[in-house]
């Protein structure tokens, strides 16, 4: 069944780990099981919903369609490694929280990932763009006008904060 | 629209919601995430049949694989009642006699790993003697049809009060048939027009994103799980029942879930997960796929004939119907959807006469249960595509029909029934004024339609109980059974018992919900929690302020007419008194607790049809616009306007994610495919098959308008608003299409090959 393990070393959240996997194994399982970072959510299991997004070297990916293996040498950023050390959370996490842009939460993870690249990538996105980037990601609970919302906010939050 | 009461000090704030933290920054804890050394994965066995008798199943091979630790068949269930459901006890925990539908538990199994779980699985041996099967209720109801259980299961009818009825096994593969009746039949004489029309509606799945999931133990003769539910307390009796165990030895935990929409409601993966712990004596946690979801739960497809008689005024006279709704294999919930759907298909207008039975049809396909909107979905998208019709054949705007018709504020909705609690005339108008209605443009492929969604809200006959505790130094502890299952019911009732108690949100806390300590609750569901719970957390909150004030008073040797509570502060006049001291003075250095305990049920009355009269009655206003292209009958939506009657909105952000969430997932069943089966065979069951939607489907013209009117029976007016705005999505739409080009479209959902047919018959 399995192979040989493959050895990773990358980084996650800022911390270097050094791991063996099962050729077999994706990525959330090693960061859910094995890093306990239970905050990244398995849902569709097909890469379809977006629910188990993190940034690989700052894209966003499924990580229920990503083998372990393939996060060698990577820098991988999740959920928990928005928030600065002292708790304060991150603008994209802020604009969430003050939006009320998430219900059962389950997506959110995901959610807040996705718009985080968004943001690195261009800090001024109209809502157009911003629907068609959060477009990748399923929300069965909102109707999608508060997340909106919230990236757009979280857009002007950073953009004050750099000028 | 929004109204102020003067000196409401928490309630009515868009403060952030009590989970914003946890669910914002992956700390919060759901079922999934809760994991124990040693725990084993079940894996479940699924028939590959929609119908067929289970002749032999030998599971000796799999016993032995590597890492199985238990397996369950139908040899494994001695000693229990290993059939579960709601009004019928027909669904086994696995396959018995027969498989009714593809998909169907046969086998479980519990291993240290899934991959191990499987590979066991693959050892089972069934043989199976294949029956015919009936995929379609048209099918199932043939006079040749075969039966899917040819003994009656056990099973009960609830007591009815005035008009309402029903029957059990009411003919072939019909489970159950709700009905009511209310007036002379001889009204449809005097009618002047008298509409018959045929409605079909969709069969969507709920979708939640986690999926169905539960971790069990035993915890020496205790069995503790945790599972996603949102009827703990339902469920634990259940259990009790399946497994023969006293219900003080079943201690079932709800962490956060990630949503349900009816879903997950009584018994999913909770018996398979116990049983396998139960025989391993390891902690076993089965969490589904969403391809094992889809195969486990689905909304009521239905088939719905409406007749209506009306005077040449435009005047309601009679309406009667008859709904055939597809239950899939099993009678699960479809029975109490029954009941909703017929008692609220004659919508919030006046009639003389009433006569509506619905059926429930079993088919050898998916299971379907409880689904926001609750059969009201069904109801209004026939009740309210057919006032438009017969507008049109009365050359009357339907604007103006509905607005004529209509029930008034405070008017029984049938005989023995409590009063309508929202002005509808006044929240119809909030809609068309947005959507600019008498400003639109009809025909030419662009269209205007309005609809009313409505439903009664809060269950029937719910008892609710909750406890509110205060610490020393005025920590507050919230004990209530409404699940946090994304709706902010936690946030809700924080707000509410802070303004009671003149304090802040941020000193509530509101522990996780544990059936050995929560007070009991029947369920968060039926848009119950706000209406229902919140009267008891009312009632709760203000027996611990009453008891502080009466010591305080005591302490401070005064009346307690001359005393407030201020925070955790006591004032008297000028004076300002610090409770803990004075707590710590008479009780002790160690302190105390203050403790109020709340309960609410409606009274029972066999005058009501449902035997308590309805706490509240639910409302979404909709106007849609849309353009159709007739050349490729693709529906564009241009606008969509909904609103909801919050009563008095606890918190508006929660409330307005609430109207724009059900009307988003209103559209699922209206412009995508929903459930598409070949035959018995579900084609899309999966998460890339299934189109649900996007952000990029929601137009910039969807707006939500949140009314605060103030008549709810809830803490401070409130209304439910979890389900309003979903329900007037459907008819809608299709009532704009009409507007557009001119064509009506029966069937859900309305895709551009029913626009495109429509447009041919049209055209002859």
């Amino acid at each position: 069944m399995s192979g040989e393990l493959a050895f990773v070393s990358c980084t996650v959240n800022g911390v270097a780990h050094e791991l063996h996997v099962r050729p077999e194994e994706m990525l959330i399982d090693v960061l859910r099981e094995r890093l306990a970072l239970t905050g990244t959510k398995l849902s569709c299991d097909l890469g379809a919903c977006g629910a188990c997004t993190v940034l690989l070297d700052g894209k966003p990916v499924s990580s229920c369609g990503t083998f372990a293996w393939q996060a060698s040498g990577a820098d991988i950023t999740t959920v928990e490694g928005l928030a600065a050390a002292d708790g304060a959370l991150d603008p994209v996490q802020q604009a969430f929280v003050e939006n009320s842009a998430f219900q059962c939460g389950y997506c959110t993870p995901g959610m807040i990932m996705r718009a985080r690249v968004l943001l690195d990538r261009n800090p001024s996105p109209d809502r157009d763009e911003i629907r068609t980037w959060m477009g990748a990601n399923i929300c069965r609970c909102t109707g999608y006008g508060m997340i909106i919302e919230a990236v757009e906010n979280a857009a002007s939050a950073l953009r004050e904060a750099t000028e | 629209m929004n109204v102020v009461t003067p000196g409401l000090q928490t309630v009515g704030q868009r403060s952030a919601r009590k989970d914003a933290v946890p669910k914002t920054t992956g700390a919060a804890t759901y079922t999934v995430d809760v994991s124990f050394p040693g725990m084993l994965q079940a894996k479940v066995l699924r028939s590959p049949h929609a119908h067929a008798r289970l002749v032999s199943i030998d599971a000796s091979a799999a016993r032995g694989m590597p890492g199985v630790h238990a397996v369950i068949t139908r040899d494994d269930l001695d000693g229990l009642n290993p059939t579960y459901g709601y009004f019928i006890k027909d669904q086994p925990i696995v396959a018995i006699d027969k498989v009714r539908y593809i998909g169907d538990d046969v086998a479980a199994v519990a291993a240290e790993t899934e991959r191990q779980a499987v590979a066991a699985l693959e050892q089972i041996t069934v043989e199976y003697e294949v029956l015919p099967t009936v995929a379609t209720v048209e099918e199932a109801m043939a006079d040749a049809a075969p039966e899917l259980f040819e003994e009656e299961p056990m099973g009960i009818v609830p007591a009815y009060g005035q008009g309402a009825s029903g029957v059990r096994r009411f003919g072939r593969n019909n489970c159950y048939r709700f009905s009511y009746e209310t007036g002379d039949a001889a009204a449809f004489d005097g009618c002047d027009h008298i509409f018959e029309d045929r409605f079909v509606f969709s069969r969507d799945q709920h979708f939640h994103l986690e999926p169905f999931v539960t971790v069990a133990r035993m915890d020496g003769d205790v069995i503790e799980l945790w599972t996603s539910t949102q009827n703990p307390f339902p469920l634990r009796k259940e259990l009790a029942r399946v497994f023969q165990y006293p219900e003080n030895r079943i201690r079932v935990r709800v962490p956060y879930i990630g949503a349900g929409y009816g879903a997950k409601n009584n018994c999913k993966t909770e018996p398979i997960a116990i049983l396998l712990a139960r025989k391993s004596g390891r902690p076993v946690r089965f969490c589904m796929t969403t391809e094992e979801c889809f195969l486990t739960q689905s909304q009521h497809a239905a088939i719905l004939d409406v007749k209506t008689g009306v005077m040449a005024d435009g005047t309601f006279v009679a309406r009667s119907g008859r709904i055939l709704l597809d239950s899939g294999a099993y009678s699960d919930a479809s029975p109490l959807v029954a009941e909703k759907a017929g008692y609220r298909l004659p919508g919030p207008y006046r009639w003389n006469h009433l006569d509506i039975d619905c059926d429930c049809i079993l088919t050898n396909t998916t299971p379907a249960g409880p689904y926001r909107g609750f059969g009201g979905t069904q109801a209004a998208w026939a009740s309210e595509s057919q006032i438009d019709i017969i507008a049109r054949a009365l050359g009357r705007d339907p604007f103006d029909l509905r607005m004529q018709n209509v029930k008034s504020l405070g008017e029984a909705y049938v005989p023995g029934e409590s009063g309508i609690d929202s002005d509808l005339r006044a929240g119809l108008q909030v809609v068309a004024d947005r959507a600019e209605y008498d400003r639109r443009s009809s025909g030419d492929g662009r269209g205007m339609g309005v609809s009313i969604g409505f439903k009664d809200a809060g269950g029937v006959n719910k008892p609710a109980q909750a406890r509110v505790r205060i610490t020393t130094t005025g920590g507050i502890y919230l004990e209530c059974g409404s699940v946090e299952i994304g709706q902010g019911i936690h946030t809700a009732m924080s707000q509410i018992v802070a303004e009671l108690l003149n304090t802040s949100p941020e000193r509530v806390v509101y522990p996780e919900l544990n059936t050995d300590y929560t007070p009991f609750d029947q369920g968060t569901n039926a848009s119950s929690a706000i209406i229902v719970m919140g009267q008891a957390v009312q009632q709760a909150t203000l027996e611990a302020r009453q008891k502080v004030l009466e010591f305080a008073a005591r302490e401070l040797d005064c009346d307690i007419d001359e005393i407030e509570l201020d925070d955790w502060s006591i004032r008297k006049g000028n004076e300002t008194h610090s409770l803990a001291p004075m707590i710590m003075r008479y009780y002790g250095g160690t302190g105390y607790e203050f403790s109020g305990a709340g309960f609410f049920k409606p009274a029972m009355d066999h005058a009501a049809p449902l035997e308590t009269q309805c706490v509240s009655w639910e409302f979404g206003w909709g106007v849609a616009e849309v353009d159709v292209d007739r050349e490729t009958g693709i529906i564009t939506l241009v606008q969509l306007v909904v609103s909801g009657d919050a009563g008095r909105a606890i918190n508006p952000l929660v409330c307005r994610g609430q109207d724009e969430g059900s009307a988003i997932m209103g559209l699922t069943g209206v412009l995508f495919p929903c459930m598409v089966y070949d035959g018995a065979m579900l084609m899309n069951g999966n998460g890339l098959d299934y189109r649900v939607p996007l952000a990029t489907d929601i137009p910039d013209g969807f707006v939500s308008i949140l009314q605060e009117q103030g008549h709810g029976p809830g803490p401070f007016g409130a209304k439910s608003i979890g389900e309003g705005c979903m329900l007037p999505v459907a008819s809608a739409i299709a009532n704009a299409v009409e507007d557009a080009i001119g064509v009506r479209i029966r069937e859900l959902p309305l895709t551009p090959e029913r626009v495109l047919a429509a447009i041919d018959e049209a055209a002859g």
